[in-house]
């Protein structure tokens, strides 16, 4: 049952393998030996023997899965197994830590805290109503579709009075993800070096 | 380096993340490659070797002219387009007869080589017309001879077919999954003889009551059952192979304090109480121990109850 080897083997249970280091025979291993596989099987069998027996030693949990439309329920035998030790080489590099942006540098550097998540959501006092921030029918786009705008104390006396100032509303909305964008960009590109 | 375009769609985009470095991997993917010369047999072996390896095979169906040891860019091409970073070329000429070239690569370039070449008496799965084993099961493995500690190239070989075969690392197997074991045996390796063959063979496991715990296992071979000669083999560079050993750090399970696990498995902590001061302690409840009824007071002065201590009291 069982065997004992003059070796005693190695395991790598996470791995369910067996290492025998016992020295084989050359002679009953060579191509022209009639009793060849009768030999390797017998090596074989004795160490699958032993793997079995360390398998089986491991913890076991049992856990029970119904299957609902039968009404059966089968029970599954688990062995944990431990972590593999033998040292197998990666498929790819271990993966890298993001670069910081370049917002992120200046606020460590300054000490900024990243500001509170505050929702998307934004109340409106005018209608007593909860209204996205920004997207559709958003509180930024508010000036869109109003029929009587005020023109902004900032705008007076600038060449931009004459122009509409939904338009100009909607201009600034345009250049601030086009900035954005640039930002995200040139993180990206930062970040690639 | 293939060009990558920015996913358009949520599907492509899963597709993408899926390839990029993970801490804990994907099982690797082996990509079976017919090489120019390749014939009947070694595609006969390829198919074995696929069906012990699926589902994680791609197989190609066309020749390709490659010769690795030479020119081993289009290997990576191959590996870097599949997302596969185990290879297997199959090519046959005169002086290497049914070789199988086992390729691992280690982030799309080349990590090690290693010539197996198959000897003639092969015999594959369909010569043993048996029960096979069930497709995506673990295998087990029984690695036989002192070769496989000790000789680079034989650690190599260790190191593939354990890498190649082993599936998924999980830490809960099930016993009914058992069901195979991969045998690989090599001789000892004697100077001023050629390398001794690795002989690969696997078996279906039988088990029979013993009267012990521990059931009797008896072996049943399935095949494919195969020679290797060793061929040529290229190890990887000590760079490489150091970065591709490490582990990370964030998976190193973290020693906390005062928390053990104990042989058996059982998880214990021990906790640290403050001393509980008896005084405060919440005793009967009774209406003549309230404390307007305290006789110990101004006028009433008896030596007894003056010495004796608040829960004494109580016990009356």
């Amino acid at each position: 049952m069982s065997d004992q080897k003059p070796i005693p083997v190695t395991y790598d249970l996470g791995n369910l393998a067996v290492f025998d280091t016992n020295a084989l025979e050359s002679d009953k291993l060579s191509i022209n030996n009639p009793d060849r596989e009768e030999y390797i099987k017998s090596i074989s069998r004795d160490n699958a023997q032993l793997l079995i027996n360390q398998i089986l030693s491991l913890p076991i949990k049992t856990t029970t899965e119904s299957n609902g439309s039968s009404g059966q329920s089968s029970s599954i035998t688990l062995v944990q197994l431990p972590q593999p030790t033998t040292d197998l080489p990666r498929e790819k590099p271990l993966p890298k830590a993001k670069e910081p942006t370049k917002w992120e540098l200046f606020a460590a550097k300054k000490g900024i805290k990243a500001k509170e998540k505050s929702g998307k959501m934004v109340y409106d006092e005018a209608t007593g109503e909860w209204v996205p921030k920004w997207g559709y029918k958003g509180k930024n786009k508010q000036l869109d579709d109003q029929w009587l705008v005020e023109v902004d104390d900032k705008v007076k006396g600038t060449e931009d009075e004459l122009i509409d100032p939904r338009s100009l509303n909607r201009a600034e909305r345009k250049k601030l993800v086009k900035k954005n964008e640039l930002q995200q960009k040139r993180n990206l590109q930062n970040s690639g070096n | 380096m293939i060009r990558t375009v920015k996913p358009k769609n949520a599907r492509s985009k899963r597709a993408l993340k899926d390839k990029e470095s993970k801490l804990i991997e994907n099982v690797k993917t082996a990509l079976f490659v017919p090489g120019a010369t390749s014939n009947k047999a070694l595609h006969d072996i390829s198919v074995d070797l696929s069906a012990l390896k699926k589902p994680d095979i791609k197989r190609f169906s066309k020749k390709n002219e490659v010769r690795p040891f030479e020119d081993s860019s289009k290997l990576e091409f191959f590996s870097e387009k599949n997302d596969t970073s185990l290879i297997v070329l199959s090519t046959s000429s005169k002086k290497r007869k049914n070789n199988l070239t086992f390729v691992r690569t280690f982030g799309y370039k080349i990590f090690d080589m290693i010539e197996l070449l198959v000897l003639d008496n092969f015999k594959l799965l369909q010569d043993f017309r048996k029960s096979t084993f069930a497709v995506g099961l673990k295998p087990m493995f029984t690695f036989n001879g002192e070769v496989f500690e000790s000789h680079p190239v034989y650690k190599h070989v260790k190191s593939l077919f354990l890498d190649f075969f082993r599936g998924e690392t999980t830490d809960l197997q099930d016993v009914a999954g058992l069901q195979h074991i991969i045998s690989i045996t090599a001789g000892e390796a004697l100077e001023g003889q050629p390398l001794p063959l690795v002989n690969f063979r696997v078996y279906t496991l039988k088990t029979f009551k013993s009267g012990q715990k521990v059931p009797r296992v008896e072996l049943n071979e399935i095949g494919p059952r195969l020679d290797f000669a060793i061929g040529r083999y290229e190890e990887p560079s000590p760079e490489m192979l150091k970065e591709a050993l490490k582990k990370p750090r964030q998976l190193e399970a973290r020693t906390v304090k005062n928390i053990e696990t104990d042989v058996v498995g059982d998880k214990i902590g021990r906790v640290h109480v403050g001393k509980q001061d008896l005084n405060k302690m919440q005793t009967r409840k009774m209406k003549g121990l309230k404390k307007r009824f305290d006789q110990v007071g101004e006028d009433f002065d008896d030596p007894i109850y003056d010495d004796e201590p608040a829960n004494k009291k109580a016990k009356i």
